[in-house]
């Protein structure tokens, strides 16, 4: 095995093709088409993913019910039937996806540029195996269900600051020691949720649709509690994008251009851990979209981080809501089944073009 | 019909006692040879504990799994773990001349290299849950015991069915086993217990035994009935406090010792379909 390289040094050739190296110069006015495209992508995918389902129904349908829903928030009218179906449960359920969709791929955009590393992903620093284990733990203990999401989101929380606090040097923090401090937090915590799952051995099944990650039983309520996370995270990184695009330069060059490597590596670590515990707290551990979705955007429309990460934010949300529109009308019955299974040959395929190229 | 009855038992212990050594095929399609009546026997299955006492072979006891809870008597044997983390070393211990296994995990090959002999007795549907009597039966040389068990069960479940069959109406009904949620499919044997309890399971046979639902299915099918959660939890679901077993009231988590029963395919299933036919339909128990 070689030595890690220096933490200066630039990426492998390979990888440095396609990976996050930002693109000089970004052309505005070539954005506005692919967003337009992406737009619409996300707006077929939430009617499509509003009509149809195990029950269907038809577009007139689904129009007047949400008009009905919308009207029912004021008149106070009670919603029957069909109405229900679109208003309460599939329109919140395609939402959530939206936001999950949309934080897990703005991470994964972020973590990717902040740490060089085209395999980084929002789970990466042990929030997933954080908010795996805080969710078992509740689910174990058979607290009730409005209490599952807060403890994954303790937890994750919780597991974010001990990979921080262990990948800590002086005031730095240093990519490699963030990265392995992450693999060995997220392994330890794997192994608490394994003997919990051993010792509540009937509520196994539970605790495993949730590491697979599911949109099922998402209300409105649900998706108003994961908005906030959501809109924090992915508006810092957003805001953060000119930087990141700076940073793929190398620390040295980004320092002598002014930017703050170590804080702005931390704030970006933070404003993901946010996004990300918020997203998985409801829904579990959707894997592949976050790693998977900054690619394509990359691959499709180029890699400044200024139309990177919103343009993932469009394609990750459209792409989740597809993923669950299959999940519920197929066998595969989970969104994250979904996403795992076409996203990993997807990405052996990237992996394999990397090559070539 | 008393007469058949009376006839098919006396013919049941005309058959006689088990001979040895006795070669069967196992659940998991092994063929395994006993040589000799067992003794001293480990049971790792619930359901089998549940059947071997009550065919009178539970002296043969001498080791249970962790969840076997019934009947008392099984409670005071020692405990071998659970399906996932058998204690291997201390079924050992106990010197067992025959160990029942589920057909899942993995303990039939550790157990079979250190010379014990394991058969996997693992009913799953609900004809199952008599044949496998009788295999016990046959395997233990209580096959009369084995029969007389049947044919009581049997008797139990045709007289609660008569009555729900004549029930003027039979309510649609959702069974949730696990709140992610999955529910029981009409040919798993819980699923056939529900119908029989005359309820109309809003999960087609085509959904499998045990399916992961789509909660708008559940909604959009509207039940009248909703087994195994409670009302609480049922109403703050998205969309489901407009369904009508919600308005009706007629949603309750199953009551603690029934929801054991009901998901143990054993001798006290008559038992688990008398109380689910009481919940489904109380007028007929009046």
């Amino acid at each position: 095995m070689n030595s890690d390289p220096p933490q200066e040094a630039p990426l492998p050739e390979r990888l440095r093709s396609t990976g996050p190296v930002s693109v000089p110069i970004s052309r505005p006015r070539q954005v506005w088409p692919r967003t337009l495209l992406l737009l619409a992508l996300l707006l077929s995918a939430i009617v499509l993913g509003t009509g149809l389902g195990s029950v269907n129904i038809p577009p007139g349908e689904v129009l007047g019910a949400l008009w009905r829903g919308l009207a029912s928030q004021f008149n106070g009218a009670e919603l029957v039937s069909n109405d229900v179906i679109v208003w309460q449960i599939r329109l919140p359920r395609v939402m959530m996806g939206v936001l999950v969709g949309a934080s897990l791929s703005v991470c994964g955009g972020a973590f990717q540029g902040v740490f060089r590393n085209p395999l980084a992903d929002p789970y990466l620093l042990g929030v997933a195996s954080g908010s795996a284990l805080g969710a078992t733990l509740a689910i174990v203990l058979e607290w009730p269900r409005a209490l599952i999401p807060v403890s994954a989101l303790v937890v994750a929380l919780l597991a974010v600051a001990a990979t921080l606090s262990l990948a800590r040097e002086g005031r730095r923090f240093p990519p490699t020691r963030l990265i392995l401090a992450g693999v060995v937090v997220g392994s330890v915590l794997s192994a608490g949720t394994t003997a919990l799952i051993l010792r509540g051995e009937d509520r196994a099944r539970q605790v495993l649709a949730y590491t697979l990650g599911d949109l099922g039983f998402s209300g409105w309520r649900d998706v108003l509690t994961v908005l906030p996370y959501a809109a924090l995270g992915c508006g810092a990184l957003l805001l953060l994008a000119r930087a990141l695009d700076t940073l793929q330069l190398g620390d040295l060059t980004a320092r002598s251009l002014g930017v703050p490597v170590e804080r702005l590596r931390l704030i970006v670590v933070i404003a993901a851990s946010v996004a990300t515990a918020g997203a998985v707290a409801y829904v579990g551990v959707i894997g592949f979209v976050g790693l998977i979705v900054p690619h394509m955007v990359r691959l499709a429309f180029g890699a400044s981080h200024r139309v990177l990460l919103p343009l993932s934010a469009l394609l990750g949300g459209a792409l989740l809501v597809y993923a669950d529109l299959l999940a519920r009308t197929s066998p595969l019955s989970q969104v994250g089944i979904v996403t795992t299974l076409l996203g990993g040959p997807f990405f052996l395929w990237l992996l394999r073009r990397e090559k070539e190229l | 019909m008393k007469a058949f009855l009376t006839l098919s038992l006396a013919l049941a212990s005309l058959a006689g006692a088990t001979t040895y050594p006795l070669t069967l095929t196992d659940d998991l399609n092994r063929k395994v040879t006993l040589k000799a009546e067992p003794q001293r026997i480990v049971s790792m299955l619930p359901s089998d504990s549940e059947t071997l006492c009550a065919i009178g072979a539970c002296d043969k006891l001498v080791g249970v799994d962790d969840y076997s809870d019934y009947p008392q008597k099984v409670t005071t044997l020692p405990k071998m773990g659970g399906l996932y983390d058998p204690k291997i070393e201390a079924i050992v211990a106990q010197k067992p001349d025959l160990v029942l296994v589920s057909k899942y995990g993995k303990i039939v090959e550790p157990l079979t290299q250190a010379g014990i002999t394991v058969i996997v007795v693992n009913p799953e549907t609900y004809e199952e849950v008599f044949s496998k009597t009788l295999v016990l039966g046959k395997i233990v040389n209580r096959e009369a015991q084995a029969r007389t068990l049947v044919t009581g069960m049997r008797r139990d479940i045709a007289r609660i069915e008569i009555l729900t069959k004549n029930a003027v109406r039979k309510p649609t009904a959702y069974f949730e086993v696990d709140p992610t949620p999955y529910s029981i499919g009409p040919n798993s044997f819980m699923g056939v217990l529900l119908t029989k309890a005359g309820a109309r399971n809003i999960i087609p046979a085509s959904m499998g035994d045990f399916p992961k639902v789509d909660p708008e299915f559940i909604v959009g099918a509207n039940p009248q009935i909703i087994l195994g959660v409670d009302a609480k939890t049922a109403a703050a679901r998205p969309g489901w406090s407009s369904m009508t077993a919600l308005k009706s009231g007629k949603v309750m988590a199953l009551p603690k010792g029934l929801d054991t029963i009901f998901s143990r395919p054993g001798p006290r299933m008559p038992q688990a379909l008398a109380q689910l036919a009481r919940i489904i339909h109380p007028e007929l128990f009046k």
